[in-house]
């Protein structure tokens, strides 16, 4: 039994002959490490500066490094057990920073933490506590990985990756073994060299397998774009997105290099959930293994070689990949930077995108309706037009002007407005706001479409915008950045959870599942407001995937203009989930959500009602409207 | 094979049309432009028989300096180079007008093909691309949704009335007229764009082209609004599932 006095022991002298081999072994594990990471290292520098890159702000960029790296909030919060044995391995790794740089010390007489001494035994005795930890953790690790087999870490199980397990098991066991042994034992010496050689095999393994990340993707995550999905610009007149290995930038690189193979981007990726051609992980590791083919400065094209176009145009831009990354790879820009690649040189040919390209370069809107049609809508509906003197431009988006689901959405969106007393108007003429084209890749169209828009709000002095559309917010806040100072912009849901308690509840114990649309969700970080306007109407109840985790509609991404998917239909898949929860009413806030749901919920047998939050509030609301723009109803 | 293409800026097709103090055409100040529409498959006609077979495509359009964003456009989705004659009274002259001018300017190229659009998607006189053959004196054909070259000259198809289709020969040179949805249109370009800078525009003027009108515009008008009565025969089931009908899909208030 291990005494109270007792300590780590360490061999007191080494020989010359000890000493000179240790050297020896370091440099040549050294050498071995450089030999494969400095070429990577090499690609990573020789790539593209990134155009749009800048330091600042630092606080974000340490706030994302203390959160995701040294707390690994991402790594747990996605899987909580898996996870946490990952953070226990890593902060054995971080305690035991110190420890291995005394136990080199050692070798060559210069230890600098005395075992003998008070903080010496403290801080060998808190480092062992983190080896037990690590140990258990990642013999956990181990059996999950070659017993429990989970799908998305690869249908091979990977044999590098059981080395590194017991090399890091025995790295745990030698330091421990040390307690229980004294200074001089023999026993002391060969679990120091046990340990130093087991140092030494670990460090060259590291750049030739997935634990790169254990270098990389520190970095990486302080590296990390500054906001959801960021879009670079386009620089010069050679830039048309990733064609060539020529365009892959030092963010893409690195995040290539980065990547864990963990699959967490499979395992949420409505695409290969429903069996298309399209896997994260693949695009990931199919840019690495363009780079480690051809390099960085190769122009050769990027599609074809190790990922297909195919696959690249299935993305929905769901965002479930970069949102849960451990990593910090930011999947939608490469995704769209692929895309943009092959549209905007014409690479891309497919009947529907080519369709709606020139639908909007003659017309207004993505569904290719006259719009006329948007003109009599508004006149039917009695929609203000905007003069300049309303508080609110209400934005009606292609779905909202055009869509028989979407203008249904807009008029019980009036109506709660009407019913508020909130002055707004709509305008006379709006066009797409280009969010498809956006996340087809097609920057030429989407500047058009952008600039017009930002021009007609300028002429029209719009100050503040609401809008019932998800994609119309985003592209609007943040895509028209890039060409212009779009107006203050909200969701409805924003708009009408704020005025919550000036709407009626009603008296109803109608259990309403509601859907987080990824564009409200994950790009705009709302998850409560939608739930608190659907609560006026009913009991929210939240189907198993859902805020974060939520599962796409199936209509992101301009996929919605793109005509039949391969494979199951993500909208039934996600549609049978919303169904499944007993709920008599699915919530939506999104028009595109709306509209996939309508047809994928046509197809089960007793379908429940499908209503947008702003439906779900008039409905509320007293039938007859005393008087338009006068205030609630005493 | 040396096609030319003369294709036509017009509103677009969303713009809301007002008619100016004037009365002889509409209010330009808010409208934006696009390519005509059937012009726009008669260039991808065109340039797919240049993929085909070689050659070049050259674009011509005449209207006043705003043309020239639909001329690159043209650029953009693939042609060689453009000729813009530029003009600011498009409006008020009449298809032989119009058809001179194109004439004068392209008569040098002594291109293979003329290919224009069926019509014109502001004034739909349909009758430009005829005249300009008769101009050029080449043979032509009209409402054409496909061409093929052959070792004589070409074979085209026709489109006719209630869903016939009708295949010619002609010898070249000569001048079609393109119906609209002949073929899949591609979508321009980024890079197009950028490649269109580096190509050749020139710029002609329409002072140094014979083109006098022989119609004058006198006023252009909307369409009235109409009122109507219609008296709705049948018992009343019949009538009334008929007026739901009429509501419904006639008068679209339903």
């Amino acid at each position: 039994m291990i005494s109270l006095s007792a300590t780590l022991a360490e061999p007191q002298s080494f020989t010359l002959v000890e000493r000179l081999l240790f050297f020896l072994l370091i440099l040549v594990s050294g050498a071995l490490f450089w030999r494969r990471f400095g070429p990577i290292f090499h690609k990573i520098l020789q790539s593209r500066k990134d155009p749009d890159f800048r330091l600042s702000p630092i606080a974000r960029r340490a706030w994302d490094f203390f959160t995701e790296v040294i707390c690994q909030t991402k790594v747990i919060g996605q899987r909580p057990l898996p996870g946490l044995a990952h953070a226990f391995v890593f902060w054995g790794f971080c305690a035991f920073a110190l420890v291995t740089l005394n136990h080199a010390a050692v070798g060559f007489g210069m230890g600098f933490l005395d075992p003998g001494t008070w903080l010496g035994r403290a801080y060998f005795f808190l480092a062992a506590a983190f080896a037990i930890a690590c140990a258990v953790s990642i013999f956990g690790l181990f059996v999950r990985r070659f017993f429990v087999r989970p799908i998305w870490l690869g249908k091979k199980a990977s044999y590098e990756s059981g080395i590194i397990a017991g090399l890091i098991f025995l790295l745990m066991v030698t330091y421990l073994g040390a307690f229980f042994t004294t200074d001089s034992a023999p026993t002391a010496r060969l679990l120091w060299w046990i340990h130093t050689l087991t140092l030494l095999a670990f460090l060259p393994l590291i750049p030739h397998t997935k634990h790169l990340h254990l270098v990389l993707s520190p970095a990486t995550i302080f590296l990390s774009r500054d906001g959801f999905s960021q879009i670079p610009p386009l620089v010069g007149d050679e830039d048309f997105g990733l064609v060539t290995g020529k365009d892959l930038t030092q963010l893409v690189s690195l995040q290539a290099y980065s990547c864990v193979e963990c699959g967490r981007c499979s395992e949420h990726c409505p695409a290969t959930n429903t069996g298309k051609l399209l896997n994260p992980k693949e695009i990931i590791l199919g840019v690495r293994g363009y780079l480690n083919e051809f390099g960085p400065t190769s122009e050769e094209l990027l599609l074809g070689k190790h990922n297909s176009q195919e696959a690249v145009f299935q993305c929905t831009t769901c965002g479930a990949c970069e949102f849960q990354c451990p990593v910090g790879i930011e999947h939608l820009p490469i995704m769209i930077g692929l895309r943009r690649g092959a549209v905007n040189t014409g690479a891309w040919e497919d009947d529907y995108g080519a369709k709606l390209f020139n639908q909007l370069e003659r017309g207004s809107n993505a569904l290719g309706i006259s719009a006329l049609e948007r003109d009599k809508f508004i006149q039917k509906q009695e929609l203000p037009v905007f003069d300049g003197s309303q508080e609110y431009c209400l934005w009606l988006g292609c779905m909202g002007g055009y869509d028989p689901k979407g203008r249904e959405i807009v008029a019980s969106f009036a109506r709660v407005m009407n019913y508020l007393g909130t002055s707004y108007g709509v305008l006379k003429k709006e066009k797409c706001t280009g969010d498809p084209m956006r996340r087809l890749g097609n920057d030429l169209l989407f500047q058009q479409l952008a600039e017009e828009n930002l021009k007609t709000l300028a002429q029209n002095k719009v100050k503040k915008i609401v809008s019932i559309c998800p994609h119309c917010v985003r592209t609007i806040q943040e895509d028209w950045k890039a060409y212009g100072t779009p107006p203050e912009i909200e969701h409805h849901s924003e708009f009408m959870a704020r005025y919550a308690g000036r709407l009626p509840k009603q008296n109803s114990d109608e259990k309403v599942v509601f859907h987080d649309p990824c564009y409200l969700g994950r790009y705009r970080n709302v998850y409560d407001a939608p739930r608190t306007v659907a609560g006026l109407a009913g009991q929210i109840i939240d189907p198993p995937r859902a805020r974060e985790r939520s599962f796409c509609c199936g209509a992101g991404g301009g996929l919605a203009f793109l005509g039949e998917e391969t494979g199951e239909r993500i909208s039934d898949v996600r549609a049978q989930e919303l169904v499944a929860t007993g709920a008599s009413t699915v919530g939506t806030a999104c028009p595109f959500c709306n509209t996939m749901f309508r047809d994928a919920l046509a197809a089960s047998e007793a379908p429940p009602q499908l209503l947008d939050i702003a439906q779900l509030v008039a409905r509320g609301l007293p039938s007859a409207e005393p008087n338009l723009n006068g205030g609630p109803k005493a | 094979m040396k096609i030319i293409v003369a294709i036509k800026q017009v509103p677009e097709r969303d713009a809301q049309v007002r008619i100016d103090t004037w009365g002889k055409w509409i209010d330009e100040s808010d409208v934006q432009y696009a390519m005509n529409e059937s012009d726009a498959y008669a260039l991808e006609e065109a340039l797919q028989l240049r993929e085909k077979h070689s050659g070049e495509v050259i674009v011509v359009s005449a209207g006043p300096e705003r043309v020239g964003t639909t001329i690159r456009e043209a650029l953009a989705k693939g042609a060689d180079r453009a000729i813009h004659i530029d003009c600011n009274d498009l409006n008020q002259r009449d298809a032989l007008g119009v058809a001179r001018l194109i004439a004068d300017a392209i008569r040098e190229e002594n291109a293979d093909l003329v290919l224009t659009g069926l019509q014109s998607d502001d004034l739909g006189y349909g009758q430009t691309g005829v005249i300009l053959a008769e101009l050029l004196g080449v043979p032509h054909a009209t409402l054409i949704l496909h061409v093929e070259k052959t070792d004589t000259g070409l074979k085209v198809k026709r489109e006719l009335e209630a869903g016939w289709f009708q295949e010619i020969e002609l010898p070249t040179p000569a001048a079609l007229t393109i119906q609209s949805g002949g073929n899949k249109l591609r979508y321009a370009t980024l890079m197009g764009i950028k490649k269109a800078k580096t190509r050749e525009m020139r710029v002609v003027t329409a002072a140094a082209l014979d083109g006098a009108p022989v119609a004058v515009l006198e006023g252009i008008a909307l369409p009235k609004k109409q009122r109507s009565t219609q008296i709705i025969p049948g018992d009343a089931k019949q009538a009334a599932a008929t007026l739901v009908e009429k509501l419904k899909f006639e008068v679209r208030v339903l």
